[in-house]
């Protein structure tokens, strides 16, 4: 990816470099003296002698274009650089130190920019009278708070990171915190804003000039240059062609540059290739749900294989994935991060993010009209109409899982009018919201998100999770965010739903197995991508028939032992697994059998299964 | 290494105050992070600090580093008052006492390779030099269970669990007599958290060092810990043995955490979660600012705040309930 | 809500004041004094004795602070002097021509927001695409034509070689409506290229980042209809960095539509301004700088007043 970049930067980089080279050479070029006039040949057009022809005193334009670049490149480089070196400084001071400093740069870098740019520059030019240093000076009092302010922001951010304390509680001097931590991991943002600001300065330059208040004639300036030929407009309407050329040009390779130079130090910014959403990616065509396993159940999950692009071609995130799912039956799905379970979750709602692409498997469901569909082969207006009636789900974050603009009351209705209510949503809304525990419903369904705590906010997506009786609800890590005594009351709320919707299905997914021991039936344990282990609840935590179950529990700090026992290594990456089992390498188990061969997931009892070869030693 | 008498670092009466950020006129009213917290660590001990958001426990830790000045108050390190320190003086008192952080992708530098940054404290405080420095920083990656040769990665090379050995490591560079670690463990997977828990119990038996680590899981905090402070609101709420508090929890607050927190051994519903949530640090309740969501609050609880002291009973355990007497062991 | 309002007008006022102050002090006390500056205008020294009789027309033999007492109880009571040049009163020079400016600057305003909101919320949901790199692509050639060099092309292309439009002037709206707007397009659409392709950009990126954030998939889980869902839960969220922006360019724009006026021959408040520095005429200067850039904080008053509309959290914040 950095690689592309860099090479995308290549193309306006080597045309900035020539400009600039052109710039500086223009004394050795052979090039007419761009001062000397020849009234006899005013505004004659190009020839051999004078390419771009002459202007309204006869001098040649080429020539005054070159030089002209000189000019405008030296004095939009001079104020950039200053206005980078003193913005910069008071930015990081301001931000460092913040109190008294702060106030003082702050507060000026503000009043500053509440002067609009080009009125700044005027009442410069007002004071010191036009001309080239008058000029880099007021550009650069008119750029110096935009660094300052880039600066000042990024260093707070910085600041409250927790490498910047560290190098203090090291005991770090400020000025080798500065300038070791400090302004490096600050540089990027401030190199293209310094890009950004040549650019600017060319035009505020330029256009000063065409006023008639910048450079002074007859020095050449691509400004100047545009108001003489304007003059002459209708004599020699090329003449204005080429000085507007060459601004434009050299402003356009430079915004080019500091979008690549953005783009290359800021790689979130990078939205090419991103499918706009409303294409759902069904990589599986649709095809005859085919032989309907025994007992389909709700849900039945075979075979979900799911992949990622990677630098190593398209890797495996999920594997060869199955479980059933009976009505009022909870199951849930355990395992670390990069265990592949929130996915697994996510693709039974269709809502996989795009670049995650499903390659083979089934997932059957049976909706409320007792029809089994595949739902990995439905078109998204059918899967529309499935989610938030038949199929519901709740999100790990609920304060970003809520749209902060709009009142609670519309979001949960929202579940109810996408499915065709209509009639007395507001009341629906108000008993749902009491149903899940809200203390006063009708003030709750008027208030906004961030009036509520972070506990109600997930009683709210519950609420409108639960609003059209869903066959199927999905919970991903719904108590992951919250605190302790908040995720017991939310337990309790998901258990008492279980109760009150007898037929309603859950899977939920966690990485706590502790969570689980109290609301699952059955549990799933995904480690890399797989599942490992399946299992009646009580059994998997009495009698693991995985090592990596075994090893997850006994790593649970709860034990009376003096020493928590660890598992060895890391969870490996998705484009460096295992040939073997992908366990073995951190398995005290593990035989010379388990790294050659991938163990299939076989059914040691009934409604159990574990993919591991050795299981039988376990018992 | 100076042994004045008394515990190695003591805070007394700490308060800590937040402004929030108004505008150029506006000044919110300041949101107490910390409310009067006395605690004290003694050499070569391990103390828990447990809490829900917004109890104040990582801004104890930082204050305690002086990495945040105590708006009331004062830290005393090895019988040296923090704030009378000259910022020289206070630096060179940085070398013993150290920090690891929760976040393991933001605690170190991303564009300096982690040699550079475990040799930053040696050079720093003039430990070491040169080849001594890389000596030191391979030994010290070897110590934490890290390859020698990783010195000259990056920090982007590493997963979440090896970048918290790095930064016990960065931490153990100056040889410190104490190491604030704010929830080390909570950004990690179950299977790494174990591992990281033993590295610190295992240097901690090895160099003696005074652990102050901060948590909201109060299953590891028991493994690891000789003593727990419990904290709600700015406020602590209940101290003592980590074994005591376990197995007898006095507080209400303390009973209720302990409740609510899944377990694989207690099944079921051990007693009706919590109610409500822990109200806004900015408009914290009257008196015991435990009593909007304890069981056993009384009117008397509105009235005063709860003074922290020796329980009935149990020398050893401190307690901050008016009816302190009701819940004695 | 009228808190809010009442703190931020608050904030506002105490900026306008620290920008005249700082425009008085700029014009008093930098090196140069103003009488000798004008009175030398060609070169030449000026004569001794009229200097001192302009300084003392002027004032400017007084005190600092007690010119500054009535430069201030002046500009209260809507008094920003007489000119220098022709003894014409300031206040009535700037309430004739401001409208004019407001009138140029919040057209193009209006039709920035028309053409690039649209276009930005169409690319970004189509990233990637055909129309999404077309789009992109002039938006970076639009913002990198200075806004003088369209004017004048406009003019040189338009007015001059196609005869389609005239090459600039005003008519007051009384006098000939349909003239008056006809005028009033040209140095819009001008503004336009610029600031239309600016507001794109920001809506592209916005609704590209609004539509990675989980509420969206939330309202996905419901199944709220596509439609819906960009309409409650994508361009309303992404509009709150387009204010910011249009706001900011706006008030730029306010100073920065010298150079179209210039070029079409409006004559708005920075024609009038350029006049002023030529002649080097201060408190005409003065007073031009002082009314724009109160403009500027106005505007930013109202930006914070319509995020408090559209986000519930700044207005409870």
């Amino acid at each position: 990816m950095r690689r592309l970049s860099i090479r995308a930067l290549a193309a306006p980089g080597i045309l900035a470099a020539i400009i600039v080279l052109a710039a500086i050479a223009a004394p050795l070029l052979p090039l007419t003296d761009p001062v000397r006039q020849d009234v006899a040949n005013r505004l004659t057009g190009p020839s051999f002698t004078h390419w771009l022809g002459q202007d309204e005193y006869g001098r040649d334009v080429l020539s005054r274009i070159v030089w002209g670049a000189r000019v405008s490149l030296s004095v939009a480089f001079a104020a950039a650089a200053m206005a980078a070196a003193g913005g910069t400084l008071l930015g990081i001071l301001g931000g460092y130190f913040r109190g008294v400093v702060e106030l003082v740069t702050v507060r000026v870098a503000e009043v500053v920019l509440c002067f609009p740019p080009l009125l700044l520059a005027l009442l410069v030019v007002t004071l010191m009278g036009p001309g080239a240093g008058t000029l880099v000076f007021s550009l650069a009092i008119l750029f110096a708070p935009g660094f300052a302010r880039v600066a000042y922001a990024e260093t707070l951010s910085a600041r409250s990171l927790d490498y910047v304390t560290a190098q203090e509680a090291l005991g770090a001097r400020t000025r080798r915190i500065l300038a070791r931590t400090l302004l490096p991991n600050i540089a990027p943002p401030l190199l293209v804003q310094f890009s950004l600001t040549v650019a600017s300065a060319m035009v505020l330059e330029s256009g000063l000039s065409f006023l008639g208040l910048g450079v002074v004639p007859p020095s050449p300036s691509w400004g100047l240059m545009i108001r003489g030929a304007r003059a002459s407009m209708e004599q020699a309407p090329l003449l204005l062609f080429w000085p507007c050329l060459a601004l434009t040009g050299t402003v356009l390779v430079l915004n080019l540059l500091c979008d690549r130079l953005r783009d290359l130090l800021d790689p979130r910014g990078k939205a090419a290739g991103r499918p706009g959403f409303l294409r759902r990616l069904v990589a599986l065509p649709a095809a005859p749900v085919g032989a309907l396993p025994a007992a389909p159940g709700l849900l039945t999950v075979e075979g979900l294989t799911l992949e990622i692009p990677s630098r190593a071609g398209q890797v495996q995130v999920v594997r060869d994935v199955g479980f059933s799912l009976a009505p009022g039956e909870t199951l849930a799905i355990v395992g670390e991060s990069g265990s592949g379970k929130t996915l697994t979750g996510l693709a039974v709602m269709g809502l996989l993010p795009s670049a995650v692409k499903p390659v083979a498997g089934r997932i059957l469901f049976t909706g409320r009209d007792g029809q089994v569909r595949d739902l990995l082969r439905m078109p998204e207006t059918d899967m529309r109409a499935l989610r938030g009636r038949d199929l519901a789900m709740i999100f790990q974050d609920p304060s970003s899982s809520l749209n902060p603009l709009l009142r609670i009351g519309a979001q949960v209705g929202e579940s109810l009018r996408a499915h065709g209510v209509t009639q007395g949503v507001k009341a629906r809304v108000v008993a749902l919201l009491r149903q899940v525990g809200l203390p006063d419903p009708e003030r709750a369904a008027d208030a906004y998100p961030h009036e509520v705590s972070g506990g109600q906010r997930q009683r709210v997506m519950i609420a409108a999770a639960i609003a059209n009786h869903p066959r199927l609800l999905l919970a991903d890590e719904p108590t992951t965010a919250l605190d302790v005594t908040v995720q017991a009351q939310i337990l309790g709320l998901l258990a008492e739903l279980r109760r009150a919707e007898g037929a309603m299905g859950m899977v939920f997914v966690t990485h706590n197995l502790a969570v689980v021991s109290d609301i699952a039936d059955r549990v799933l344990v995904m480690y890399a991508g797989e599942v490992v282990e399946e299992a009646p609840v009580t059994d998997i935590f009495a009698a693991p028939r995985h090592p990596y179950t075994a090893a997850l529990i006994a790593s649970m700090p709860e034990g009376e032992a003096e020493r928590l026992s660890a598992i060895p290594g890391a969870v490996p990456q998705p484009w460096a697994m295992p040939t073997g089992c992908r366990f073995a390498p951190r398995c005290v188990m593990a035989a010379e059998a388990c790294r050659t061969a991938a163990p299939a997931l076989v059914e040691i009892a009934s409604g159990r299964h574990s993919r591991c070869l050795r299981w039988e030693e376990m018992a | 290494m100076s042994a004045a008498p008394g515990p190695l670092v003591r805070g007394e009466g700490l308060t800590r105050a937040f402004h929030r950020r108004g505008g150029l006129f506006h000044r919110g009213a300041p949101v107490m992070a910390l409310r009067g917290v006395d605690i004290a660590v003694n050499r070569g001990e391990a103390v828990g600090v447990v809490g829900e958001s917004g109890c104040g426990k990582s801004t104890l830790g930082r204050v305690l580093l002086r990495l945040m000045p105590p708006t009331g108050g004062r830290v005393l390190f090895d019988g040296e008052d923090l704030a009378q320190q000259p910022a020289a003086h206070l630096r060179a008192l940085r070398r013993r006492m150290q920090m690891v952080f929760q976040d393991p992708f933001g605690s170190l530098d991303p564009r300096r390779t982690v040699g550079a940054q475990i040799a930053d404290g040696m050079q720093i405080h003039g430990l070491a030099h040169g080849s001594g420095a890389r000596d030191a920083v391979a030994a010290l990656l070897k110590q934490v269970g890290l390859d020698p040769d990783h010195a000259r990665r990056l920090p982007h090379e590493f997963s979440g669990g090896q970048r918290q050995r790095i930064a016990v490591a960065r931490a153990l560079s100056t040889r410190p007599d104490f190491i604030v670690a704010d929830e080390p463990v909570s950004a990690l997977d179950v299977s790494i958290q174990a591992q990281v828990v033993n590295l610190l119990a295992d240097l901690r038996a090895e160099l003696g060092l005074a652990l102050l680590f901060i948590s909201h899981d109060l299953h590891v905090v028991r493994h690891l810990c000789d003593r727990v402070v419990v904290m709600y609101l700015g406020r602590v709420m209940e101290e003592g043995p980590a074994r005591d508090i376990f197995r007898a929890p006095a507080h209400p607050y303390t009973r209720a955490l302990l409740a609510a927190t899944p377990s694989l051994r207690h099944r079921g519903t051990a007693g009706a979660p919590l109610a409500g949530e822990v109200p806004s640090i900015a408009n914290p309740p009257s008196g015991c600012v435990f009593r909007t969501r304890c069981t056993m609050a009384q009117p008397a609880c509105a009235e005063a705040v709860p003074p922290i002291e020796p329980m009935p009973g149990a020398a050893d355990r401190r307690i901050a309930c008016l009816r302190a007497a009701e819940l004695s062991p | 809500m009228l808190a809010f309002a009442a703190r931020r007008l608050l904030v506002s006022l105490g900026l306008v004041w620290v920008v005249a102050s700082l425009v008085f002090l700029v014009i008093h006390l930098i090196p140069g004094d103003p009488a000798e500056l004008l009175l030398s205008q060609g070169g030449i020294a000026p004569d001794p004795a009229a200097v001192e009789e302009l300084r003392e027309r002027l004032g400017l033999n007084l005190p600092l602070w007690t010119q500054y007492v009535t430069y201030m109880t002046g500009l209260l009571r809507g008094d920003f002097g007489l000119s220098l040049q022709d003894e014409h009163p300031i206040g009535e020079e700037i309430a004739l021509r401001l409208p004019r400016t407001l009138e140029l600057v919040g057209a193009a305003g209006v039709i920035s927001l028309i053409v690039g909101v649209p276009l930005g919320v169409a690319a970004a949901l189509r990233a990637g695409g055909t129309l999404d790199r077309v789009l992109s692509a002039c938006a970076g050639l639009a913002l990198s034509i200075p806004v003088f060099v369209v004017g004048t092309l406009a003019v040189l292309v338009l007015a001059q070689e196609l005869r389609l439009v005239s090459a600039g002037g005003y008519v007051p709206f009384a006098r000939d409506p349909g003239r008056h707007l006809a005028l009033l397009l040209m140095p819009a659409c001008t503004i336009v290229v610029g600031l239309g392709a600016v507001v794109f950009r920001v809506m592209r990126s916005s609704v590209l980042e609004v539509l990675e954030r989980d509420h969206v998939r939330a309202a996905q889980a419901r199944g709220a209809a596509p439609g819906a869902i960009i309409r409650r839960h994508v361009v309303r969220n992404a509009l709150t960095p387009v204010v910011t922006v249009v706001a900011l360019h706006l008030g730029s724009l306010l100073g920065g539509t010298v150079l179209v006026e210039f070029v079409f021959n409006w004559p708005g408040l920075s024609g009038y301004l350029v006049r002023s520095v030529e002649a080097r005429d201060y408190p005409e200067v003065m007073g031009i700088v002082l009314v724009i850039s109160s403009l500027f904080v106005l505007l930013n008053f109202l930006v914070d007043l319509l995020y408090a509309v559209i986000d519930p959290r700044v207005r409870h914040g």
